[in-house]
């Protein structure tokens, strides 16, 4: 497996062994995994769990067999359930049962987690490998993406008649659209003038050469590149220290990055690509629970320049925040950008998904990367059986092709398929029953994401089958 | 409970008086919801570490005394079900995975996460007195008073520009402010306008001069942004007369009710509050930092084009968007043009926190199990009566300790009273008081602030304050004078 992993990690696409189609061989890998007991600290929900229509008292646990689990390939769009937030959660509560407001600023001695005033702190410390800073006053969790998306244009996008541009790409998330467009009306200019998109090829692939060469076409007029660091409909990672380093070269005093679908997810190295913003959820690589509490990154050659914010009280820095004064000493770095005290129970969550990050390592993210590779490329190299197998092939039309880059280094653990026109439908109706679940996204794609902290080699393998079956019937 | 007066007052910490208030508990209608709540016993509260297993076996009182938790204006207590609430929240997402936004389970009380917000939004329209689709829960309160200002304080330098607020704002909202005007290129020494009373050191504003302060800028003020309850003196204002009174002379008013909701009556609607906002961990109970809330009177949330038609977005208020904003039916539709949802729900932005939604509807049946905030402030008005009553019975000399900040009349106040110490005394007295297993909150330099919150908070509760605070009063002046 290490030579897989070396493999794809310099950029090649190795080719599995002819027995690769076989479960022994998935198994095989699974054996060699050195992240395979982090799947023990996940709730995965079961084949079962799934089909409950009421609750009652049981949740998925130590005695589910292998089989029973599911084959939870949704994490790109909501993370497995980490053992560890029911117990941070209990914590928590305990600690606001018993201590009340006290909890503010004391740490209790056996609590997983520190006083609610320094609990956002601690989760940026845990983060610093998660998105590469060099400090961790780079990093502040708060609000949820969007709202940090805006606070970050608040502070930095300040259009003038010169420079009023905000280059993004032909398919963002939409809230990252509605967010850009309400900006540059906030600022009376119009989308139609102020908006650049970045078109894609006809296989949506986004070349880097044609990022590049929009961001040059308008560099002088442009204020804002903001892209994501892996597009969330095709699955393709953006090569964000070049883009980054292009950008600024040309002039653009700004390039900010979404990195919902990044984060968790690909190693980054923020501060040395010299990102000046980045922002991201909680919810899907990082397993934090629905909604929790977003993160952000801010480089730290802003922290000195006096910048331009939206201010609130829990911005200001930590030795002044309660003295009720008038006058704004701001906290070191991105935490001077928090408003309002953030949600302590919401934290404990982020702080317990965290956790499980920490509990892999020095350089966690480079580790999983080191699994995730290899899992999406053995569901790369089973798919491209099917296809190759000419399986649920409809005369000329083959049932589904993989719009998700095949370089390895353009993507991280999600593979996008765009199916055959018009079988979406009774394909995700097979993957239901069979205990898959994956994201569909209407017309045509469904988006598979082994997730390497708690998918296995077998799970790749079952799902194909199972994806197998479903085309042939569709 | 009957709907007589309060008792005349004994002499505070009397067993009298404490007979009384034992009394007025046994009648008060609403004293089973005390049991709804965790409150901290007096060994928690001065505990370092948290408890390993059961200390059932341990007989030292201290153990199982509860505190005196007078505190709710800071930090509402725990309901015992939001850990029930919780535990239902992670058993969904453990079982169900991705499919708890639209998967309902039958005998689940929580709602489908996608429809938490809409849940979260018909249990706080009463207690805000809003119509289901002018709330909104989400975010945090400054974030909501930036989100507010960036949709309707449109400044025109040479007509209306101005914002009035008091001049002892809660600090973020003085924040928030302030750097809305900066980032409309205007200066805070001259679009600021702070409310300070010439008649009160403490800076308790009467209608009368608020309303004066208005007429001054009526031409050029263009927002009025005022607490409900003012954070340090608790003194309640007059929503509905200065709403009014604001709004005829053309200025948008929006309120900071972060110590109002959950505590008085509020009718936003009919009082026609422009927008408001709020927090959700005070006297809603929703845990430390929980999610905020936001109003938008129906007149201000319009959507008046339907997306198909030319130029939509001339058809409702301009707003800094994101897609949770978008009509629902929409909103997975993954399209690239952005259409409000009408109604507050559409100034949201992202999906919001489950668990922290999860967490204040828990806390939101228990306002419902009240009956809601009629009841509440009736008992509200009495108990915080009665301590009054008992502050006022207190000896000569402990009384020239100490002042109350409060406005005596109770319309002008909510649950809090603030008591202004003599100087020098504010470190001896709380730390007595947490000795004695009472926790209130302090302001410094001088101010405590003392809230008897009527979901857990009894009569005897108050007494057994009013009997901490003259010792500590005694024992803070000795160690004052020693020096």
């Amino acid at each position: 497996m290490d030579s897989l992993t070396a493999a794809f990690r310099s950029g090649q696409k190795p080719s599995f062994p002819a027995e690769a189609g076989t479960l022994e061989y998935a198994q095989s890998l699974d054996q060699q995994d050195k992240l395979g007991h982090l799947r023990k600290e996940f709730n995965i929900p079961t084949r079962t769990s799934l089909k409950k229509k009421a609750l009652n008292g049981v949740s998925p646990g130590e005695n589910d067999s292998e089989d029973e689990k599911s084959i939870y390939f949704v994490g790109n769009s909501l993370g497995a359930q980490p053992k560890a937030v029911r117990r941070a959660l209990e914590s928590q509560l305990e600690t606001w049962a018993s201590i009340g407001v006290n909890g503010h600023f004391s740490t209790l001695e056996n609590s997983p987690l520190s006083s609610w005033q320094d609990l956002a702190e601690s989760c940026a410390k845990k983060s610093v490998d998660l998105v590469g800073a060099a400090v961790p006053e780079e990093i502040i969790y708060m609000n949820t993406l969007t709202a940090n998306l805006h606070l970050m244009m608040a502070s930095f996008y300040k259009p003038t008649a010169e420079r009023h541009k905000v280059i993004i790409e032909w398919k963002p998330f939409p809230s990252d659209w509605y967010a850009i467009q309400s900006q540059i009306r906030h600022h009376n200019l119009s989308p139609s003038t102020s908006l650049i998109e970045i078109q894609p090829t006809p296989d949506l692939y986004l070349t880097t050469e044609s990022i590049l060469a929009t961001i040059t076409e308008h560099a002088p007029s442009t204020a804002l590149v903001l892209l994501p660091g892996i597009q969330y409909y095709t699955g393709q990672l953006l090569d964000i220290k070049t883009i980054t380093a292009h950008a600024h070269s040309l002039g653009i005093p700004c390039v900010g990055w979404d990195l919902a679908h990044a984060a968790g997810n690909v190693p980054l190295c923020l501060h040395d690509w010299n990102v000046d913003f980045a922002v991201w959820c909680t919810y899907k690589y990082i397993n934090a629970g629905p909604g929790s509490t977003a993160g952000l990154f801010l480089h730290q050659k802003h922290h000195s320049r006096n910048l331009d914010r939206l201010e609130g009280w829990y911005g200001a820095d930590k030795s002044v925040r309660f003295l009720m004064e008038k006058e704004f000493k701001p906290g070191k770095g991105a935490s001077g950008w928090q408003l309002s005290n953030p949600s302590a129970i919401d934290l404990a969550s982020v702080s317990a998904a965290l956790g499980v990050f920490e509990s892999v390592g020095e350089r966690y993210m480079e580790r999983l990367r080191g699994k995730a590779v290899v899992l999406t490329g053995y569901l790369e190299c089973l798919l491209e059986g099917l296809i190759r197998g000419g399986v649920g092939r409809k005369g000329e039309e083959q049932a589904f092709r993989i719009i998700t880059p095949g370089n390895p280094l353009e993507r991280g653990t999600q593979l996008s398929l765009m199916l055959r026109e018009g079988i979406l439908e009774s394909v995700s109706k097979v993957l239901a029953e069979e205990g898959v679940v994956c994201d569909a996204r209407k017309p045509d794609v469904i988006r598979v994401a082994p997730v390497p902290m708690y998918c296995r080699f077998e799970d790749v393998w079952k799902f194909v089958e199972i994806f197998k079956g479903a085309l042939a019937r569709a | 409970m009957t709907s007589a007066p309060v008792l005349p007052a004994g002499a505070a910490g009397s067993g009298n008086a404490r007979e009384r208030a034992r009394q007025l508990d046994r009648d008060d209608e609403l004293g089973f919801l005390r049991d709804e709540f965790n409150i901290p016993t007096k060994g928690q509260i001065v505990s370092t570490s948290l408890p390993e297993g059961s200390s059932a076996n341990n007989n030292d009182s201290d153990t199982t005394t509860k505190c005196i938790y007078l505190c709710g204006n800071s930090l509402g207590l725990q309901p015992r079900r939001t850990q029930t609430r919780l535990s239902q929240y992670l058993s969904t997402w453990a079982t169900q995975g991705v499919q708890g936004h639209f998967k309902p389970l039958t005998n689940s009380p929580l709602p489908t996460w996608l429809d938490v917000d809409e849940r979260a939004a018909e249990m706080i329209a009463p207690i805000v007195g809003a119509r289901v689709s002018e709330v909104a829960i989400m975010q945090t309160l400054t974030a909501n008073l930036h989100l507010l200002m960036s949709a309707f304080y449109k400044p025109d330098a040479n007509k209306r520009h101005k914002i009035i607020l008091e001049s002892k704002a809660f600090p973020s909202d003085h924040f928030a402010v302030e750097t809305q005007l900066r980032h409309h290129g205007l200066d805070a020494s001259k679009s600021m306008v702070l409310l300070k009373s010439e008649r009160s050191r403490d800076n308790i504003l009467t209608t009368e001069e608020i309303c004066g302060v208005i007429d001054l800028h009526k031409e050029d003020a263009f927002l009025l942004l005022l607490p409900g309850i003012q954070y340090y003196t608790g003194q309640l204002f007059d929503i509905e007369t200065i709403t009014a009174y604001a709004k005829e002379r053309g200025i948008f008013v929006i309120w900071d009710l972060a110590h109002a909701v959950g505590n008085v009556e509020l009718r936003l609607h009919e009082w026609g509050v422009d927008a408001a906002a709020w927090c959700s961990y005070k006297y809603l109970n929703g845990g430390p930092g929980c999610i905020g809330g936001m109003f938008v009177h129906e007149n201000n949330s319009a959507v008046t084009k339907l997306i198909t038609d030319e130029r939509p977005e001339e058809g409702y208020n301009h707003r800094l968007a994101g897609w949770w904003g978008n009509d629902k039916k929409s909103r997975f539709g993954m399209e690239n043009r952005f259409h409000p949802v009408k109604g507050a729900a559409g100034f949201q932005l992202s999906n919001p926190s489950v668990l922290d939604i999860t967490s204040l509807c828990a806390s939101l049946e228990v306002f419902e199990q009240a009956g809601g905030m009629g009841k509440l402030r009736e008992k509200s008005l009495r108990l915080t009566k009665f301590l009054e009553e008992q502050l006022e019975g207190m000896g000569e000399e402990e009384k020239g300790l100490f002042r109350v900040i409060t406005p005596l009349d109770p319309k002008q106040r909510g649950a809090q009273l603030s008591l202004g110490l003599g100087s020098g005394l504010l470190e001896g007295v709380m730390k007595e008081l947490e000795r004695q297993g009472v926790i209130v909150d302090e302001r410094r330099p001088d101010v405590i602030r003392v809230a008897p919150a009527p979901l857990y908070n009894g009569f005897e509760d108050v007494v057994g304050f009013v009997e901490a605070f003259g010792e500590a009063l005694r024992v803070a002046r000795r160690e004052r004078d020693a020096f």
